[in-house]
C-alpha cells in the first residue's frame, strides 16, 4: 500500500483507472447519456494533460501559450483577438478542425502568415463555434496540450459569454490544470477563477491552478528592472488569502519577451547587436518611446523594417534588456536567447508546471477520472454497483498519489485539517513542490541518500508524534496519519534507490 | 472691461442707492458664488493605469506617489497656490469607521497637517492608517503653475476595483462632485466590460467627460488601441473627445527642456483641453448666470425710472401710462395668485418622488437580504463573518449610489417641468439642485455588528460532552447494577461516550443554526438601518430642492412685483409734482438711467467677451 511513488507505480496506477472505467462502461452500457462521457473519459486517460489558459481580455493568453510552445502559433494582435476556445495540441501533421456547436466538425485550411498561424472561422459565427482544434507537429505540444480561451470582462459581451459558457458545460471538465492570467487582480477575475476551478473538480482545486502576473514587462514602464519590480509585485499577490486560497503559486511572466527569446533569429541578433554598440545617447533617445525607435532616421545602422520588427517581437522593454545583456557580454544569440527566456519568467513558470502538473499527470488524471465515475455512481446509481464502489475507494484510499493530491487540495480551505503552523512543511512533503524526495523533504537536489534518509526517518517520526495528539480532531489525526505515510513512501523509495534497484523516475 | 466681481459690486450700489434690499441681497449671493468657484476635475480609472504619473506630468511635479505595485490609496487634491505647499488631512484619532469610507464630505473633525511636498508622496503611499490611529483622508497640494490658475482643481484618486483595496468606494463618492472626470486607461488594450461599465457610471454623474489614452511610449501599437477605444464610445453614445499620452515623456520633456519630446508626449493637447473646455465651459456657464443676474437686476431698476421719467416729460400720457403699469402690475399679481398651480405640481412631485425613493430603496434592499440570507444558509457565518460583512458593504455602497444617481435625475426632471409651468415669460434660470452625495448618508451608518466565530475551547467542548454522558453512564449503570456489576462499568462507560458524543454534536448543529438565525437578523438590522437612514438623507435633500425651487419662484415674482409697484408709484408721484421740482427730477433721473445704460453695456460686452481666463 505504501508503495513508492514514481514512473512504475504511476503507470500501475493508470493501469487501475483503466480497469475502473471499463468496468464502469460495462456497468453503464445500457445508459446513453453516462456512455459517451465515460468514453471520453477513457480516450482521455491515454492523452496528454490539458492544460487553460484563462484570464481577463488582453492578458496575454495567445502570447503566453506561444511562448510555452515556442512558436508563433496563436494569433495575436492589439486589439481582441481570440474569440473562440482553441486546442493546440500535438498531432502528425498540421490540421485545423473546427468543431460548431451542432453539427459535424470541418477541417478548416491551415494557412500561416509571418509565421502566425491564420486561423479564420470560414463564415461561421463565433457563438456557433464550440471549439477550434489545431494539430501541431511541434515538440512544445507533446507534453501537454495546451486550450486558449477568449478573454473575460471583454466589451464584446458574447466572447465574455463565451469564456464563461466554457464553465457551464455538463460534461466533463475541459482542463485538468489551469494557468491563470492576470495583470492587476481584480475582483471580477478571482470570480470566475473560483467558478472555472469549481467546474473542474473538487474542493479546492488551488492545486491545479498557477497565477501568472501577465505582461510583466509593462508593470514598471518598460524599465529594465521592471520583472524585480513584477516579482515584488507577485510576492505581495500570493500573499493576499484569497488569491492563496485559489491558486498554487504566483509568478511574473513577461510572455513577449520569452517567446522573443525562445524564437530569436541570428539576423535579430545581429540588428541588436549593432543597436548595442551605438552611442549610448543615441540609443537612449530612441528608446524613450515607441514613436521614436521606429523613425524613419536613425543613429543606428539598422533598418527601420528591421526596427519594426524587433519592436513587434520584442517590445520596448525586451530591447532594452536585450541591449543591456549584449553590453555585459553575451556574444551569441543562443546564450542571449537563454538569458531572455529566464529572465522573462518563462523558464520559472515553465519549471512550476513540470512540477505541479506535468510529473504529477497520471495522478491527475487518474484523480479526475475516479471523480467522475465517483459522481456517476451517486447521481445515477446501477444495478451491481458493489464492485465498482469497491474499487473506486480503493483507489481513494490506498493510493497514496490520490491521497496526497486530495490532501493537498483541502489543506488550505478555511477549516483545513492541517494546523496552520504545519501547513507549509506538509505541503511540501505532498509534492507541493516536486514529487522527488529531496523536493518534498525540503533539501537541496544533490543531498546524499543518507541525509535523505535520516531527513525522512525524523519527519516520519514527527508526523507520527502529531497523529497520536490526543487533543488533534479526526481529521487533522487523519491527515497527520496520510503524511506519516508519506513520510514511509519516501523512505522506501530510497531504500529502493540505495539498494541498486533502479531510481525511480517521475514520470515525465 | 471690467471683471464680474466688479460690475457685481457696481450693481449693488445702484441697487443701494435705488432704495431695493431685496436686489442688494440677490447680488450679495451672486457674489459669493462667483468668488469662492473652483473647477474640479476627477482623474479616475482602474489600478495601474498611470493616472498618478499623468497628474504629476499636467502639473509638472513628482507630488503623487508613483510605483510598481498599487500606490495611490487616498485622493490627492491639487490647486493654485502662492507657493508650494503640502497638507495632510486626517479625521480625527477616533475617526469613527476606518475603513476608507469617511470621504471630506463627511463632516467629521479633521486634522491638517502641513508637510514639506518632498515627503509628500512617500506620506500618501503608506496607506490610509496612521500608525497613531489616525486616518487619512485626503492631502492637499497647492502649486504655483499657469496650468492650474482660475481654480482649476485636479483630484488623483485611487484606482476603481482591485483586490485588497477598499478605495474604489471612495471616488465614485467623489464623482457627483466633480465638474469634469479625466478617465485614465493606459494603451496596452482596448477597454473592457468593467472599465466601460465605470465610465457609463461616470457620465451618468458627472457632466463633462474627458478620456485619456496613457503610455503611449512603450506601447507600439497604441494607434490601434486609441482607435478602438473611440469606436466602443461611440457605439455607447459617449461623445467625448479622447487624447492619447504618455507622461513620462512629458516628464522627460520638463527635465531636459526638450520642445520636440514634449509635442510628443501629448500633453499639450489635454492640458489646452482642460483649460480651454473644462476650465472655460465651467466659466463660461457661471459667466451667464452672473450675466443674466446682472441684467436682470438693471432692468428692474431701469424699469421704475424709465417709468417716472416718462411721466415727467408728458404729462399728458401719464394717464396711459399709469394704465399700463396698473394692468402689469395686475398681471403679476395673478401670477402671484395662480401660484397654486406650479406649488401643486411641485407638492405632487416631490410626494410621488419621495414614495418612489421609498420603495426604490426597499425593493434594493430586499434583493439583498435575499441573497445575504442565501449565503447565510449555504455555509456557517460564524468563520467567514468577517468577509461576509465586507461583501456586504460593498452590495450596500452600489445600491445607496445608484439610488442618488437616479433620485438626482428625478429631481433635476422635475425642477424643469417646475420652472416650464411657472413662467414661460418670467425668464427664471432653472436652479442649481444639489441632492448630496452618497457619502454623507454612508458615513452616518454605524458597522456591521461582529458575530461569534464559533470557535469553542477543548474545555467546552469537554464539558459539553461530560454533561451528555452524564445521564448515560448513570442509567446504564443502574440497569446493569441489577444485574450485580458496578455502576461504573464498561457497558455504562460506552453508552456515556456515545450519548457525549451525540450531545456535542446536537450541541455544534444548534449553536450553527443559531449562529445563522443570529446572522440573519443581524443583516435585516443593518439593512433596515441604512434604508431608514439614507431614506431620512435622501427625503431631507428632496425637501431641501423643494424649497430652493419654491423660494427662486417666490422671490422673482416678489421682486417682479416691487419694481412694477415702484414704477407706478413714481409715474404717480410725477404728476404731482410742481414744475420746477419736475426739471431737476427729469434731470437726475437722466443722470441715473444713464448710468445704468452705461452698466447695461457693460454686462452686454461681459456677455459677449468668451470667458475670460482669470
Amino acid at each position: 500500500m505504501t508503495a513508492p511513488p514514481g514512473g512504475v507505480q504511476a503507470t500501475t496506477l493508470v493501469d487501475d483507472v483503466r480497469l475502473l472505467l471499463d468496468e464502469s462502461l460495462d456497468a453503464y452500457r445500457d445508459d446513453p447519456d453516462a456512455l459517451p462521457v465515460l468514453r471520453a473519459q477513457r480516450e482521455r486517460l491515454d492523452e496528454p494533460l490539458r492544460i487553460a489558459l484563462v484570464g481577463r481580455v488582453k492578458a496575454g493568453k495567445s502570447t503566453l501559450l506561444n511562448a510555452l510552445v515556442g512558436e508563433r502559433l496563436a494569433p495575436t494582435d492589439a486589439g481582441e483577438c481570440t474569440r473562440v476556445v482553441t486546442w493546440y495540441r500535438h498531432g502528425a501533421v498540421p490540421r485545423v478542425a473546427l468543431h460548431p456547436v451542432d453539427g459535424l466538425r470541418r477541417v478548416l485550411p491551415v494557412r500561416r502568415v509571418d509565421g502566425a498561424l491564420r486561423l479564420d472561422l470560414a463564415g461561421t459565427p463565433p457563438e456557433d463555434v464550440e471549439r477550434l482544434v489545431v494539430d501541431w507537429p511541434t515538440a512544445g505540444l507533446a507534453a501537454a496540450t495546451l486550450l486558449d480561451t477568449p478573454g473575460i470582462s471583454s466589451l464584446d459581451v458574447g466572447t465574455s459569454a463565451r469564456a464563461w459558457e466554457l464553465l457551464d458545460r455538463d460534461e466533463l471538465p475541459v482542463a485538468d490544470a489551469v494557468v491563470f492570467l492576470t495583470r492587476q487582480m481584480q475582483p471580477e477575475d478571482l470570480d470566475f477563477l473560483a467558478r472555472f476551478q469549481e467546474a473542474t473538480g473538487g474542493p479546492g482545486v488551488h492545486t491545479t491552478t498557477i497565477t501568472v502576473l501577465s505582461r510583466a514587462d509593462e508593470l514598471g514602464a518598460g524599465r529594465v528592472d521592471a520583472l524585480l519590480a513584477a516579482q515584488q509585485v507577485a510576492r505581495r499577490m500570493s500573499g493576499d488569502p484569497a488569491v492563496r486560497a485559489r491558486s498554487q503559486a504566483v509568478v511574473p511572466v513577461a510572455g513577449l519577451v520569452g517567446l522573443a527569446g525562445r524564437m530569436l533569429r541570428h539576423r535579430e541578433f545581429v540588428a541588436l547587436r549593432s543597436l548595442a554598440a551605438a552611442e549610448r545617447a543615441d540609443l537612449e533617445a530612441m528608446l524613450l518611446s515607441a514613436d521614436r525607435f521606429c523613425r524613419d532616421d536613425a543613429p543606428v545602422p539598422v533598418s527601420r523594417e528591421l526596427r519594426v520588427t524587433l519592436l513587434e517581437r520584442l517590445g520596448i522593454f525586451g530591447i532594452r534588456l536585450a541591449v543591456a545583456l549584449i553590453r555585459t557580454g553575451v556574444s551569441d544569440a543562443g546564450e542571449l536567447g537563454d538569458q531572455l527566456v529566464r529572465r522573462s519568467g518563462l523558464a520559472e513558470l515553465q519549471r512550476l508546471l513540470t512540477v505541479h502538473f506535468l510529473r504529477r499527470s497520471a495522478a491527475l488524471r487518474a484523480a479526475t477520472a475516479v471523480r467522475l465515475v465517483e459522481r456517476l455512481l451517486r447521481e445515477r446509481p446501477v444495478a451491481d454497483a458493489v464492485p465498482l464502489w469497491a474499487r473506486v475507494e480503493r483507489l481513494q484510499i490506498g493510493t497514496q498519489e490520490l491521497v496526497e493530491l486530495e490532501l493537498l487540495a483541502r489543506s488550505r480551505a478555511v477549516d483545513g485539517p492541517i494546523p496552520p503552523e504545519f501547513r507549509a512543511e506538509a505541503e511540501r512533503l505532498l509534492g507541493a513542490e516536486g514529487p522527488d524526495p529531496a523536493d518534498r523533504l525540503g533539501l537541496a537536489a544533490d543531498a546524499p541518500p543518507e541525509e535523505l534518509r535520516a531527513a525522512a526517518l525524523t519527519a516520519l517520526d514527527r508526523w507520527r508524534a502529531r497523529a497520536l495528539d490526543p487533543l488533534a480532531g479526526r481529521p487533522t489525526v487523519d491527515a497527520c496519519a496520510d503524511l506519516a505515510r508519506s513520510c514511509e513512501a519516501v523512505v522506501a523509495t530510497l531504500d529502493a534507490a540505495g539498494s541498486g534497484a533502479p531510481a525511480a523516475q517521475p514520470a515525465p | 472691461m471690467a471683471t464680474p466681481l466688479e460690475l457685481i459690486d457696481r450693481a449693488r450700489a445702484l441697487a443701494g442707492t435705488g432704495g431695493r434690499a431685496d436686489l442688494e441681497r440677490r447680488l450679495a449671493l451672486v457674489r459669493e458664488r462667483v468668488g469662492a468657484a473652483s473647477v474640479r476635475v476627477l482623474v479616475v480609472g482602474e489600478p495601474k493605469q498611470g493616472k498618478s504619473q499623468l497628474v504629476n506630468a499636467l502639473v509638472g511635479a513628482p507630488v503623487c506617489p508613483v510605483a510598481d505595485d498599487v500606490a495611490t490609496v487616498v485622493p490627492t487634491v491639487i490647486r493654485e497656490g502662492a507657493a508650494p505647499r503640502a497638507v495632510l488631512v486626517h479625521s480625527g484619532a477616533t475617526g469613527g469607521a476606518g475603513d476608507g469610507r469617511a470621504a471630506p464630505a463627511a463632516e467629521e473633525p479633521v486634522e491638517r497637517t502641513p508637510v514639506p511636498i518632498e515627503s509628500l508622496s512617500a506620506r500618501t503611499t503608506r496607506g490610509a492608517d496612521d500608525d497613531d490611529g489616525r486616518h487619512l483622508v485626503r492631502a492637499e497640494v497647492e502649486l504655483p503653475r499657469r496650468f492650474l490658475a482660475g481654480g482649476l482643481e485636479l483630484v488623483d484618486t485611487a484606482g476603481v476595483g482591485g483586490i485588497g483595496t477598499g478605495h474604489s468606494l471612495q471616488t465614485v463618492d467623489l464623482l457627483p462632485s466633480a465638474h469634469a472626470v479625466l478617465v485614465v486607461s493606459d494603451a496596452s488594450q482596448e477597454y473592457t466590460g468593467p472599465e466601460m461599465a465605470f465610465i457609463r457610471q461616470a457620465v451618468a454623474l458627472c457632466p463633462t467627460v474627458v478620456f485619456a489614452v496613457t503610455k503611449t511610449d512603450v506601447h507600439p501599437s497604441w494607434r490601434s488601441i486609441v482607435e478602438l477605444d473611440r469606436a466602443h464610445l461611440r457605439r455607447q453614445g459617449i461623445e467625448a473627445p479622447l487624447f492619447p499620452v504618455s507622461a513620462s515623456l512629458g516628464i522627460l520633456a520638463v527635465q531636459h527642456k526638450d520642445t520636440e519630446l514634449h509635442a510628443e508626449s501629448g500633453l499639450a493637447p489635454l492640458a489646452e483641453h482642460l483649460r480651454r473646455e473644462v476650465l472655460g465651459r465651467a466659466e463660461a456657464l457661471r459667466q451667464r448666470s452672473t450675466v443674466h443676474d446682472l441684467r436682470s437686476v438693471a432692468e428692474q431698476l431701469t424699469l421704475s425710472l424709465r417709468a417716472e421719467l416718462a411721466a415727467l416729460e408728458d404729462p399728458a400720457g401719464n394717464d396711459a401710462l399709469v394704465e399700463e403699469l396698473t394692468q402689469a402690475r395686475a398681471r403679476v399679481e395673478e401670477l402671484r395668485r395662480r401660484s397654486s398651480r406650479w406649488q401643486q405640481m411641485l407638492g405632487d412631485g416631490v410626494t410621488d418622488l419621495m414614495a418612489d425613493i421609498d420603495y426604490d430603496l426597499r425593493d434594493r434592499s430586499r434583493v439583498l437580504i435575499r441573497e445575504a440570507e442565501e449565503a447565510i444558509d449555504a455555509r456557517d457565518p460564524g468563520p467567514t463573518w468577517a468577509e461576509f460583512t465586507e461583501w456586504l458593504d460593498e452590495r450596500l455602497a452600489t445600491a445607496v449610489t445608484d439610488s442618488y444617481v437616479w433620485a438626482g435625475q428625478r429631481s433635476e426632471y422635475l425642477a424643469e417641468q417646475v420652472v416650464e409651468q411657472f413662467a414661460r415669460d418670467g425668464g427664471v434660470v432653472a436652479p442649481e439642485l444639489d441632492i448630496g452625495s452618497p457619502a454623507e448618508a454612508l458615513g452616518a451608518l454605524v458597522d456591521v455588528a461582529s458575530m461569534d466565530d464559533g470557535f469553542l475551547p477543548v474545555r467546552e467542548r469537554l464539558l459539553i460532552g461530560l454533561r451528555g454522558s452524564y445521564t448515560g453512564v448513570l442509567m446504564t449503570g443502574l440497569v446493569t447494577s441489577l444485574a450485580g456489576l458496578a455502576v461504573i462499568n464498561p457497558l455504562s462507560l460506552a453508552v456515556g461516550v456515545v450519548l457525549g458524543r451525540k450531545a456535542y454534536q446536537d450541541d455544534k448543529a444548534a449553536r450553527r443554526q443559531r449562529r445563522q438565525t443570529e446572522a440573519k437578523q443581524i443583516v435585516r438590522r443593518h439593512l433596515d438601518e441604512v434604508v431608514f437612514q439614507v431614506g431620512k438623507q435622501l427625503k431631507d435633500q428632496l425637501r431641501m430642492v423643494q424649497r430652493t425651487l419654491r423660494d427662486l419662484i417666490t422671490d422673482t415674482v416678489d421682486e417682479l412685483s416691487r419694481t412694477l409697484g415702484d414704477a407706478l408709484a413714481a409715474a404717480q408721484r410725477s404728476t404731482k409734482a410742481a414744475a420746477a421740482e419736475r426739471t431737476a427730477r427729469i434731470r437726475a433721473v437722466r443722470a441715473q438711467l444713464e448710468v445704468l445704460d452705461r452698466f447695461a453695456k457693460e454686462v452686454a460686452r461681459l456677455e459677449a467677451a468668451p470667458a475670460a481666463l482669470r
